[in-house]
C-alpha cells in the first residue's frame, strides 16, 4: 500500500510502487490534466509540483514520492477562478494545441514562488526544460511576466493562491 | 464571391425543428479543396458536417467535424457564426462531430482537417448558416408582433424591435423552426463587422489552461484495458520469430499476440495498466526480418541522384527555352540542395482508443481525418463501415501526422480481437520511429547569366516522393465507403492510377517550386519521382517546407552573383505580384534591412503557399562556429483576416517549427530503421534558444488564406541567408551546420 497526498487529498492505493507517478495520478486517481509527451524526463509535459518544486513525474516512481505533498494542475487555482498564472496565460492567448501547457503553467507557478519578479534570464532558465511544439514560447515568456504583474496586486495574490502544503 | 442564391439552391442549409422545441440547422461544409475528388456535387446526396443548435433557453450549440488541433479554427469558425447570428461567441458551445453513419456519403466528401483551409472554405457558408437563422429569428419575431422585419434588428443574443422589450433567441426558436430558410439573405459588408478582424480571444484557452481539455490519450471507459505494441524497426519487416513466454506471465497482463496493421508487422502487449503492459513489452523477445526495401539515408540520396540523372521526371513548368536559354549563355550557376526525413514530433504522441463489442465499434481518436478513421477501423476489423462511430477529441498537435491513421488500425485490430475497450498509445521512442516522416529531397538548381549580364534562366529539378501513395489506401476508400470492403485494395489501386483524374494531382513534392513567382523570361521545373519505401507523410506545409528554403536560398545566390542586395533583387524580378512586394517592403522596415542587430547579419525570404505571402528576415549571429537567431520579423498577407492574434500566434509558431527544421531537425535511417529516439536525439526549440519575433499582418479585403501552414516555409532561407552574411558560407543542407 502506497499513501499519496494529491492537491491535499491523501489516497492509500494498491498499486505497483515503481509505476511511474503520472500514470498513478492519471489513470488511478483520475486527474488527466498532466501529460505524457516524452517518459524520460525532457519535454516537462508531465510537471507537477513535489512540496512545491517542479518535478517531472513520468520518470518518477510512485514509492518515491509516498506520504509528501504533490500538487497537479487541477490543484493550482481555488474552485471557480483561476491563479494568477492561469489569468495571465488566459491574457495572452497563450494555448494553441494546449497539450504542454499544464506543464508550462506548473513550471511557471514554481517559479513565481520563489522569484516574484524573474527576468528574462531566469524565465530562460526556469522554462528550458518545457518543450512546446506548437512554439508558444514568446507568448509564454510575456505571460510570466504578465503573471508577475498580477501577483504583485495584493487583492489577487490573496484570492486566488491556495497550497496544498 | 461564391453566388450565395446558387449555393442555396445546391441545399447546403437545411433546418428542422428539434423534439424539444429547439431550431436546427445543418449546414454542409466543402472538403479541403486540395484532397478532394473533383466530382459531380451530387444535389439529392446532401450530407450535413455541421449544426448550429439553438435551444429554447438560449443556448446556442455549434457542432463542427473540423478538428482544433492549435491552429485556432474552433475561434474562426465560431467567429465567422456569430457576425452574422449576432451573438457573442463566449457564449456558443461548441462539440465535436465525429464521422458516423449520418455521415455517409456516396461521392466526394472526404472529412479532413489540413491543408490551411478550415477558414477559407467555410467563410460564406457558416456566416450564410448564422445569417439564415438571424433572418428566421427576426420572421418569428415579426410574426408575434405584428412588426415589419425591416424594423427588427438582432443584436448578443436578442431581436430588437423598434419599441418594448428586446426578446431573447430561445423564445423564438420555436416559431422560428416553422419558417423556410430565406433565399434572399444578405451577408453583414466588411464594414459593419464587429467580431471578423477584431476579436481576439481565444475561446479554447480555459479548458486549456485549467487541464480540462480531453485529448485522445485522456479518454477513459469502464473496464479500458492498455495496448503497446513493438513494431518491426524498418517498415514492412515482419517477424521472424518471437518469445512470449515471459510477458505473457508478467503482471497484469491480458493477451499478447503477433499482429498486422497499416502495413506495421509487431507484437502487441495488453494488460490492465499502462505501465503493466509497458513492463510487459521488456520481456519480449523478437527477431526481425528485414523487408525487400530497407535503405539507409545515404541510399536513399544517391538513388533520388541516379533518378534526377537518369530520368527527365514531369515538366510541371515551361515558360520560355530554358535548353536554349541554357546553350546561350555565358555563365552558368549550378546549386544541388538536400533536406531530410522529419517526424513531426506532436508532443501527444499518437494515441486511440476503440470499443469493439456485438452492438458495434467506436472509435475515440486525435485525428485530421475521421472519415479515413472509420476506413482505417473497418479495414482493420470485422465491422462494417456502418457499424463505426468516430468520435474526435482536442488534438495534441497535429501538423498533418493525424492525416494517417494507423494508430487507428492498429487500436482497432486489437480491440476486436479482445471485444473489450483498449487505449492504445505510443512511447516516445515508439512515435519518432513509426511516423510518416516528411520526405527527404534532392534538388538540383541552375541559373543562366547571358551576355547582358542578367540572369535569364531558373531550372529546378527535384526528386521526391509521392505522398499520396501512403494517403490514398484509407483516402480512397473513405470517398466511396458504401462500397463493401473487399473493394478497397482495388480502390487503393485506382486512387494511385488516377491520380488527376479520379484523385487530385499530388503537388506534395513540388508545390511551392513550380510556381515560382519570379519574372525571369526561361523557367523550367521538373519534378522526378523516386520512391525509396521510407513512409512519408504530410508535413506542416508539405511541399513548400522544402521548397521555400531550396528556392529562396538559391535566389539568394544569384543575388549574390549578380552583385545586388538580396531584398533589391527581389523586388526588381516581383513587379508583377504587389502583395509579394508589400510583405517584403513591410519586413524590411520591421527588420530595419541594412541595419542588423549588434554582432548579426541579416537574412531575408519572401514565400507564398495556401493562398498566403509570408517575408520573413531573420537577425543571426556566427559565434566561434555557432549559429544564433536573435530576431526574426514576419509580415503576413492571409487576406481577410478574421482572428488578428490566431494569424499573429500561427505565425510565430509557424516560425519556430521552421527554426526546429532548420537548425536541429534530422531523421536518419539504418536498414530501414530510424536512428533517432526522443527529444535528447531529436531536439525541438526550446524557450531559451527562441528569438525574438515580430508579426504584421498586411490589411486586406482579399479572400481569407490559410495561416497555419504558410509560416513555416521562409524561415530556414531567412536564417540560412543570414548565415551567409554572416560568415561566407553557404549551407544548401538542413539542418544547417558551418563547416
Amino acid at each position: 500500500m502506497i499513501r499519496l497526498t494529491v492537491n491535499g487529498v491523501e489516497h492509500t492505493l494498491d498499486i505497483e510502487g515503481d509505476t511511474p507517478l503520472l500514470w498513478v495520478v492519471r489513470d488511478v486517481l483520475g486527474l488527466k490534466g498532466s501529460k505524457f509527451g516524452c517518459g524520460a524526463g525532457l519535454c516537462g509535459a508531465c510537471t507537477m509540483h513535489l512540496n512545491g518544486q517542479p518535478f517531472r513525474t513520468c520518470i518518477t516512481p510512485v514509492a518515491a514520492v509516498a506520504g509528501q505533498a504533490i500538487t497537479t494542475i487541477e490543484g493550482i487555482a481555488p474552485a471557480n477562478n483561476l491563479s494568477a498564472v492561469q489569468k495571465a496565460w488566459l491574457d495572452l492567448n497563450v494555448p494553441q494545441c494546449g497539450y504542454c501547457q499544464s506543464g508550462q503553467i506548473m513550471s511557471a507557478t514554481a517559479l513565481l514562488a520563489t522569484n516574484p519578479s524573474p527576468s528574462n534570464q531566469d524565465i530562460d532558465n526556469a522554462m528550458s526544460g518545457n518543450l512546446c511544439r506548437c512554439g508558444t514560447y514568446p507568448r509564454i515568456r510575456s505571460a510570466i511576466h504578465r503573471a508577475a504583474e498580477l501577483r504583485r496586486t495584493a487583492e489577487f495574490y490573496e484570492l486566488t493562491e491556495v497550497r496544498h502544503d | 464571391m461564391t453566388d450565395l442564391t446558387a449555393l442555396n439552391r445546391r441545399g447546403f442549409l437545411k433546418s428542422s425543428a428539434l423534439a424539444s422545441g429547439g431550431l436546427l440547422l445543418t449546414i454542409a461544409l466543402p472538403a479541403c479543396s486540395s484532397m478532394t475528388h473533383k466530382g459531380p456535387v451530387m444535389d439529392e446526396q446532401w450530407q450535413a458536417s455541421a449544426w448550429l443548435r439553438i435551444d429554447t433557453d438560449n443556448r446556442v450549440t455549434f457542432v463542427l467535424d473540423r478538428v482544433e488541433m492549435g491552429q485556432g479554427t474552433y475561434t474562426g469558425l465560431v467567429t465567422l457564426l456569430c457576425e452574422e447570428l449576432e451573438t457573442d461567441p463566449a457564449n456558443v458551445q461548441v462539440e465535436f462531430a465525429g464521422v458516423d453513419s449520418f455521415y455517409n456519403n456516396p461521392l466526394y466528401k472526404l472529412q479532413v482537417t489540413g491543408g490551411s483551409t478550415s477558414v477559407s472554405t467555410s467563410f460564406e457558408r457558416i456566416r450564410l448558416a448564422g445569417a439564415s437563422a438571424r433572418e428566421m429569428l427576426k420572421a418569428a419575431a415579426s410574426q408575434g408582433l405584428g412588426v415589419p422585419v425591416g424594423q427588427l434588428r438582432c443584436d448578443n443574443g436578442f431581436v430588437i424591435p423598434p419599441s418594448g422589450q428586446p426578446i431573447a433567441y430561445g423564445q423564438l426558436v420555436r416559431v422560428a423552426a416553422t419558417h423556410k430558410i430565406p433565399s434572399d439573405i444578405v451577408l453583414k459588408k466588411p464594414e459593419q463587422f464587429r467580431y471578423i478582424g477584431k476579436f481576439d480571444r481565444r475561446l479554447d484557452a480555459h479548458v486549456k489552461v485549467t487541464g480540462q481539455a480531453q485529448y485522445g490519450i485522456d479518454v477513459e471507459l469502464p473496464g479500458m484495458l492498455y495496448a503497446v505494441i513493438s513494431r518491426a524497426p524498418a517498415y514492412g519487416g515482419t517477424i521472424k520469430s518471437v518469445n512470449s513466454a515471459a510477458a505473457q506471465q508478467a503482471p497484469g497482463v491480458v493477451d499478447v499476440f503477433p499482429m498486422e496493421a497499416a502495413g506495421r508487422h509487431g507484437v502487441a502487449v495488453v494488460a490492465r495498466s499502462y505501465w503493466q503492459a509497458r513492463k510487459a513489452q521488456q520481456l519480449l523477445v523478437i527477431e526481425w526480418a528485414l523487408p525487400k526495401s530497407a535503405p539507409s539515408d545515404a541510399d536513399v540520396m544517391a538513388a533520388y541522384a541516379q533518378d534526377l540523372a537518369s530520368k527527365s521526371g514531369s515538366r510541371l513548368r515551361n515558360d520560355g527555352h530554358f535548353s536554349r536559354a541554357r546553350r546561350q549563355s555565358s555563365t552558368v550557376l549550378e546549386a544541388e540542395y538536400r533536406l531530410p526525413y522529419l517526424a513531426h514530433a506532436t508532443l501527444e504522441p499518437q494515441v486511440c482508443v476503440v470499443n469493439a463489442n456485438q452492438h458495434g465499434m467506436e472509435v475515440w481518436a486525435p485525428t485530421q481525418a475521421p472519415s479515413l478513421a472509420r476506413i482505417a477501423a473497418a479495414k482493420h476489423s470485422g465491422y462494417r463501415v456502418d457499424d463505426i462511430i468516430v468520435h474526435t477529441t482536442w488534438i495534441g498537435g497535429g501538423f498533418g501526422r493525424r492525416l494517417m491513421q494507423d494508430f487507428v488500425a492498429e487500436c482497432a485490430f486489437i480491440a476486436d480481437r479482445l471485444q473489450q475497450p483498449i487505449k492504445l498509445i505510443y512511447s516516445r521512442e515508439e512515435d519518432t520511429r513509426h511516423d510518416f516522416y516528411r520526405p527527404a529531397s534532392l534538388h538540383q538548381l541552375t541559373a543562366t547569366v547571358h551576355d547582358d549580364g542578367h540572369i535569364h534562366g531558373w531550372q529546378h529539378r527535384l526528386a521526391h516522393p509521392k505522398v499520396m501513395h501512403w494517403f490514398v489506401p484509407d483516402a480512397a476508400a473513405a470517398q466511396f465507403s458504401f462500397m463493401p470492403k473487399f473493394l478497397f485494395p482495388a480502390l487503393t489501386a485506382a486512387g494511385k492510377l488516377g491520380e488527376g483524374i479520379l484523385a487530385p494531382n499530388d503537388s506534395s513534392g513540388y508545390e511551392g517550386a513550380d510556381d515560382l513567382p519570379y519574372a525571369f523570361e526561361h523557367i523550367q521545373v521538373d519534378f522526378v519521382h523516386s520512391e525509396p519505401g521510407v513512409p512519408v507523410g504530410y508535413w506542416r506545409a508539405v511541399g513548400h517546407s522544402h521548397n521555400g528554403f531550396v528556392t529562396e536560398s538559391f535566389m539568394d545566390e544569384l543575388a549574390y552573383q549578380q552583385q545586388q542586395d538580396p531584398l533589391q533583387f527581389r523586388r526588381q524580378l516581383l513587379q508583377q505580384h504587389p502583395r509579394a512586394l508589400a510583405v517584403l517592403n513591410k519586413a524590411a522596415e520591421m527588420a530595419h534591412w541594412g541595419t542588423p542587430l549588434a554582432g548579426c547579419a541579416q537574412g531575408v525570404a519572401v514565400h507564398k503557399s495556401f493562398g498566403t505571402w509570408v517575408a520573413q528576415i531573420a537577425d543571426v549571429s556566427v559565434d566561434g562556429g555557432r549559429i544564433q537567431v536573435k530576431r526574426i520579423v514576419c509580415a503576413v498577407d492571409c487576406g481577410l483576416v478574421v482572428n488578428p492574434d490566431t494569424v499573429k500566434a500561427q505565425m510565430e509558431g509557424g516560425m519556430i517549427f521552421g527554426l526546429t527544421a532548420a537548425l536541429f531537425g534530422k531523421i536518419t535511417l539504418k536498414n530501414g530503421a530510424v536512428e533517432q529516439s526522443n527529444f535528447h536525439d531529436y531536439p525541438l526549440l526550446r524557450l531559451p534558444e527562441t528569438p525574438e519575433l515580430s508579426v504584421a499582418i498586411i490589411a486586406s479585403a482579399e479572400a481569407s488564406s490559410g495561416v497555419g501552414e504558410p509560416g513555416v516555409p521562409p524561415v530556414a532561407a531567412a536564417v540560412a541567408n543570414a548565415v551567409f552574411a554572416a560568415s561566407g558560407q553557404r549551407l544548401r543542407e538542413l539542418p544547417l551546420q558551418l563547416v
